[in-house]
């Protein structure tokens, strides 16, 4: 009994660190009914104060625009290559219009993350 | 005087209920971690989509501005109305349907989420009007 214990604690501590590391943003995203998962790798956050964040890093268009094509050398597949953008849902859309055309321009797919709609 | 102790606590720990709630928080764990990630909208971008858009003369046009009014075709229409219309004339088209998304400078990314979340929901191809 107490090696069962002893695994099954173990395996609780893991998800309890995972589930605080998974959180996408801090911040409030747009609601959707999607239920496509968003990518996790490739993430550019977009907070309530309007900056980009590539990596934790304040980053302008053009820094985010280095980052990413570093990145996406690195990586090897350029067709699974997503850029994920988390943006807090009061921001204006033109900020998230400026990733978009910076993904158009590499050619790579854009997703905008959201959370499920909640029912008020 | 022959007074008995009762209620002796015992010393003996029981394994299987520490087991037990264990057991529950690692369940809850796990769901939780499923639940958190994020869903997200795929959007299509210029040069990179392999989807035909039939440009159309047709297409409809949602205005939407800065406080989250919406105008179809240049007239007002509560957010509720705009998903019935919406999905109607989706259901009446044979061709997959496009509209164009033109929101006001400034507006929030949420109103234009909502436009794109019905396009979603209906199968129409939207389409961000953005100036540079």
């Amino acid at each position: 009994m107490a090696s069962l214990t002893d695994v099954i604690f173990l395996l609780l501590i893991f998800f309890v660190l995972t589930s605080k590391l998974v959180k996408l943003s801090p911040f409030e995203l747009p609601e959707s009914d999607s239920k496509t998962v968003a990518p996790v790798s490739v993430v550019i956050e977009i907070g309530e104060d309007g900056q980009y964040k590539y990596n934790g890093e304040a980053k302008s268009i053009r820094g985010l625009e280095v980052a990413i094509r570093a990145q996406k050398k690195n990586l090897g597949n350029p067709d699974d290559f997503t850029i994920t953008i988390a943006a807090y849902k009061e921001i204006p859309y033109e900020r998230i219009v400026d990733v978009i055309q910076l993904a158009g321009r590499m050619r790579v797919r854009a997703i905008l993350a959201t959370q499920p709609i909640q029912e008020s | 005087m022959g007074l008995k102790k009762r209620n002796k606590v015992s010393p003996q720990f029981n394994m299987a209920s520490l087991t037990d709630m264990i057991f529950l928080l690692l369940i809850f764990f796990i769901l939780n971690s499923a639940v958190v990630a994020p869903s997200s909208l795929n959007l299509k971008l210029p040069g990179t989509s392999r989807s035909t858009v039939k440009a159309n003369s047709k297409t409809p046009d949602v205005r939407v501005n800065k406080s989250g009014r919406f105008y179809l075709d240049g007239k007002r229409i509560t957010s509720f109305d705009l998903e019935s219309r919406l999905a109607k004339m989706a259901g009446n088209s044979r061709d997959p349907m496009s509209l164009t998304i033109s929101p006001e400078e400034n507006t929030p990314i949420k109103h234009v989420a909502f436009i794109m979340n019905i396009a979603m929901k209906y199968e129409i191809n939207a389409i961000l009007a953005a100036e540079d």
